[in-house]
């Protein structure tokens, strides 16, 4: 595609041409990203037997909102539907989710931070080798340590709750948000700090009244990448939870895909449901969150 | 460039007031903020780490908690002489190998195309976060129903185009089941690299693509001889970010293929997964576990040095 994106058809009309391989090439890629969605979404909209049709129906001939009813009312559409029981089990997987999410965002603020600025105001010894660790940490795969983590969850009684949910998702959001804050909180002028100090501040109170306020950007990007890599966890929910009382809504989703016989009208309802809370706030935070991916990864 | 600065070792004398309670030492003040992150990891990641290689040593099923033999390497010569492990070292590498370029070769053409100011470009740009934010099981969900054998898109579409001569099953059948598993991975790691991508292109200065076109470059040649020495750097954190990511695939395999047909989608993640938790033989399946992370490992250390070389950490 690179070489598309650039190659000019014809010599004589290189800027006409370089233009038309651009728009042409965003075309492609707007498509290609839109396009598969597109068609959950369409799907969701669909009657169960319209959406089974050979040749597929791209456009559904008969509206219908009955699948997302089903999530809202399953007790009224519950027989109806294949696979209703798992329709039945999302407001309760939904609010897991989003306790869960929202339980290990707050954690990752205030740990994230307060090591956060350890390292970018003071000067201690082993500060870059710390830092390191905690980037190994992240890259500790998961699969590795889920069997010790069942086992730990096992012996304090903690399978099957969100705490287990909750303990293990910040294994992997902790490192990250430390480096977050870390390379945040380094922009922000010392000086803030002294003159709040030299005003007769104590640490404390400087902290919380005059450089969290200002760290909010860092703060926001770093509670927003914990949630969204909780919302959607999968593996540890898969291993942990076993009921609804803990089971996340990754986990009944699995349970509409892995299922042949499932509804696709409501499989796809359910992805929808699922891809919203995320969606939102990745729109609502986008400047902040693509600069937060390309500092995580090329410059601090 | 995340050390601390050498100026802060003098403190303003109002700090000393907390300093003197932590022994008047920026040191320990500064381990005791890093206490809570350092303690939840040194529980929940460093103590499994050296569990699951201890549990690795012995033979333990969780069917049978009495048994628990200390058995050495056992596991692992079990693990690697078996008649999965081939295979399934051979898809994890395949899949790691074609993802990575995959991604890399559709990032680098969006990345460039997002970089145009063109009517596009804010569209192209909100749409990569679709991909990013939507979690791996919806992605599967939306993937199983697009190949779905009888009602899928893909058939429907390729069947409509005149491209088959039949509806096929592009799950269950061995040669499109890993196509399809490396295409719904590819979609969904896409973005990131295309932002890292993009990221660093909006560095390079013009100034270098007008100095380049007074030397005579084409548009080749300002591709070949500014932007792709400008994107060694980010270009080697896709790989690597997409190495890692591959070695450990797991959750796209449990959703989509369930490893099969036969075992033609096993990757070593669900191999281990299925060992330790359905075979619930953990000692042996933290064995599987333990080659992923000893791949992992090679890997990071690479990633390490890189992050060195560029100057992101200076000791």
């Amino acid at each position: 595609m690179s070489s598309t994106a650039l190659a000019p058809p014809r010599r004589r009309l290189r800027l006409s041409g370089r233009s038309l391989a651009i728009h042409a090439g965003a075309v492609f890629y707007i498509l290609w990203i839109a396009l598969p969605f597109a068609w959950v979404v369409l799907t969701s909209f669909m009657t169960e037997a319209e959406s089974m049709s050979i040749p597929p129906h791209w456009i559904p001939d008969y509206i219908t909102f009955d699948n997302y009813l089903a999530f809202v009312e399953p007790s009224r559409f519950g027989v109806s539907f294949v696979g209703s029981g798992a329709a039945q089990a999302a407001p309760r997987a939904l609010l897991n989710s989003a306790l869960v999410a929202i339980s290990v965002a707050l954690l990752n603020l205030v740990i994230g931070s307060l090591a956060g600025y350890a390292f970018a105001r003071l000067d201690f010894r082993g500060s870059a080798a710390l830092l390191m660790t905690y980037l190994a940490t992240r890259m500790v795969p998961a699969l590795a340590i889920m069997v010790s983590l069942y086992l730990i969850f096992q012996t304090l009684g903690l399978l099957d709750t969100l705490a287990a949910l909750v303990l293990s998702y910040l294994t992997f959001t902790v490192p990250y948000s430390v480096w977050i804050m870390a390379s945040y909180l380094r922009t922000i002028p010392r000086e803030l700090e002294d003159a709040a100090l030299v005003d007769g501040c104590n640490w404390g109170s400087m902290m919380l009244r005059v450089f969290l306020p200002v760290a909010t950007p860092g703060l926001v990007a770093c509670a927003m990448f914990a949630f969204m890599s909780s919302w959607g966890e999968f593996l540890y929910a898969l291993l942990f939870t076993s009921t609804l009382s803990s089971k996340t809504m990754p986990i009944v989703i699995a349970g509409f895909v892995t299922d042949v016989n499932t509804s696709p009208t409501l499989m796809n309802a359910g992805g929808v449901l699922a891809v919203i809370p995320p969606l939102v706030l990745a729109l609502l935070f986008q400047r902040m969150l693509v600069r937060g991916i390309a500092a995580g990864a090329v410059k601090g | 460039m995340l050390t601390a600065d050498r100026s802060t070792q003098a403190l303003p004398a109002r700090r000393a007031s907390l300093g003197a309670r932590l022994g008047r030492s920026p040191s320990a003040f500064a381990y005791l903020l890093n206490a809570p992150a350092i303690l939840l990891l040194l529980a929940l990641v460093a103590y499994p780490i050296l569990d699951a290689f201890w549990l690795s040593l012995h033979r333990y099923n969780l069917r049978r908690p009495d048994v628990y033999d200390f058995v050495w390497l056992q596991n692992y010569v079990d693990v690697l002489t078996s008649d999965l492990f081939p295979g399934s070292l051979g898809v994890t590498l395949l899949f790691t190998f074609w993802s990575t370029v995959g991604v890399l070769v559709l990032a680098l053409g969006a990345a460039l195309v997002a970089n145009e100011k063109t009517p596009e470009q804010p569209v192209l740009r909100t749409l990569l976060l679709l991909p990013w934010a939507m979690p791996g099981v919806v992605t599967a969900l939306m993937w199983k129903w697009i190949f779905h054998p009888q009602a899928g898109a893909l058939n429907g579409l390729l069947f409509s185009l005149g491209l088959i001569p039949a509806y096929r099953s592009w799950l269950m059948a061995p040669d499109t089941s890993y196509l399809s598993i490396v295409t719904a991975n590819v979609w969904n790691t896409m973005p990131f690299s295309v932002l890292v991508l993009l990221a660093a292109l909006q560095t390079i200065p013009g100034e270098l693509y007008d100095a380049a076109k007074v030397d005579g470059a084409d548009i080749f040649g300002r591709f070949r001889y500014v932007t792709l020495p400008w994107l060694v750097h980010p270009i080697l954190i896709v790989l690597i970010v997409q190495a890692l990511g591959g070695i450990r695939i797991f959750e796209i395999i449990y959703l989509l293929t369930g490893g099969g047909p036969g075992n033609a989608s096993t990757t070593l993640g669900f191999a281990a997964y299925m060992t330790s938790f359905v075979s619930t033989d953990v000692g042996r399946g933290n064995a599987w576990a333990y080659t992923i992370a000893l791949l992992t490992f090679a890997i990071a250390v690479v990633y390490m040095r890189l992050l060195y070389g560029r100057g992101d950490i200076r000791t």
